[in-house]
């Protein structure tokens, strides 16, 4: 039984060195050394690759975050509170002077968020007042009437305009 | 390491480290000093120089990569030999689907002057350990190589294998019993 142990590992070994023996070491060296060469070269390029994608990446993220700041404050339409409760959108439609509003309840004080809908830099409380509100109903339940919306004065001074100028006036 | 020049475990380890720290030039050190122990084992493995040597390249690449993931240098060796032993039940698996032709031609060139009878014997017994290797499981095969590789304890084998020192001797044990039925016309 070891006899024949010992004959297996003999086996293995003798044909192991025949094919040692053969092996040409230089050329398996410079082969492993090559490749290594091309592991590197492999590697250093992925990594760079990957570096140049994540900037790119960055830049892209950063566009995007950009846009939808841009879109949501276009978007955003000046809001007009009641004070009894009522709410109009007021959609702007040159910039300054005339706007398009929707309005569910009318009152004789309101105030009303100007948003990113015409050129200010940030949301500013107005003073609204409602001139004539005496019109007929619509089908929809809205009334037609004028207000003026007042501009507070450092909004107004940020943009360099004068409060005659800015003050708005619109149809409700 | 009987298979190369010698080279103290000291220097192994500051070398281990050069390489780590991304010294190329000390990896092609360890690349000299460890190639003909990884070449061996991997022929053991294989039974073929041809295919070792494509996986003891395939093993030193892989090790050259991972080898900022080795925490304790000392341990070089049983990590290197694991990896080409990997490789090599990697390639042996892979020749086993396509039930490769072994290639005559490539590191392997025999250069001694044999008679043909000699040479045919040699060619014979190469191919007839090669398909019996293949018929080993890979715990197996990598027990048969490890166990015959001079200087590597059982317990370092026991590690490169990943089990304990007994079940390295019984794998050995399976695999010399698999092969004396394999083998028995060279025998």
């Amino acid at each position: 039984m070891k006899d024949k142990n010992e004959q297996i590992d003999l086996l293995i070994e003798r044909n192991t060195t025949e094919q040692l023996e053969a092996v040409d070491w230089d050329r398996l060296n410079t082969a492993i050394s090559r490749r290594l060469d091309q592991a590197r070269q492999s590697t250093t390029s992925r990594l760079r690759f990957r570096t140049v994608f994540k900037i790119a990446a960055g830049f892209a993220a950063a566009a995007a975050v950009v846009f939808v700041l841009v879109a949501v404050r276009t978007d955003t339409p000046t809001t007009v509170r009641f004070e009894n409760r009522g709410r109009a959108v007021v959609k702007f439609v040159e910039s300054k002077g005339s706007a398009k509003v929707e309005i569910k309840h009318t009152s004789a004080k309101a105030t009303v968020m100007v948003g990113g809908g015409i050129s200010l830099k940030r949301v500013a409380k107005c003073d609204i007042k409602i001139i004539d509100a005496n019109g007929d109903k619509e089908k929809n339940g809205s009334r037609a009437a004028w207000i003026i919306i007042r501009m507070p004065e450092p909004v107004l001074a940020d943009n360099g305009i004068s409060r005659d100028e800015n003050d708005f006036a619109c149809l409700l | 390491m009987n298979d190369g020049q010698k080279a103290n475990t000291s220097d192994i380890e500051r070398l281990v480290k050069a390489s780590q720290a991304g010294d190329r030039n000390a990896f092609d050190k360890l690349v000299r000093l460890y190639q003909r122990r990884v070449m061996r084992m991997a022929v053991r493995m294989l039974g073929n120089a041809n295919e070792a040597a494509e996986v003891v390249q395939a093993g030193f690449v892989k090790a050259y990569l991972g080898i900022g993931k080795l925490r304790n240098p000392k341990r070089f060796e049983v990590w290197l030999l694991r990896i080409v032993a990997n490789a090599a039940i990697s390639r042996a698996r892979a020749a086993k689907r396509r039930a490769e032709k072994v290639k005559v031609a490539g590191y392997y060139e025999n250069k001694k002057n044999l008679s043909p009878v000699e040479r045919a014997s040699a060619r014979e017994l190469k191919e007839a350990i090669q398909q019996a290797m293949l018929k080993l499981s890979k715990k197996e095969a990598k027990a048969i190589a490890l166990f015959g590789l001079k200087d590597l304890s059982h317990r370092q084998v026991s590690e490169i294998m990943g089990c304990s020192v007994e079940a390295a001797r019984w794998h050995v044990f399976r695999a010399r019993q698999k092969l004396k039925g394999l083998l028995k016309d060279h025998l």
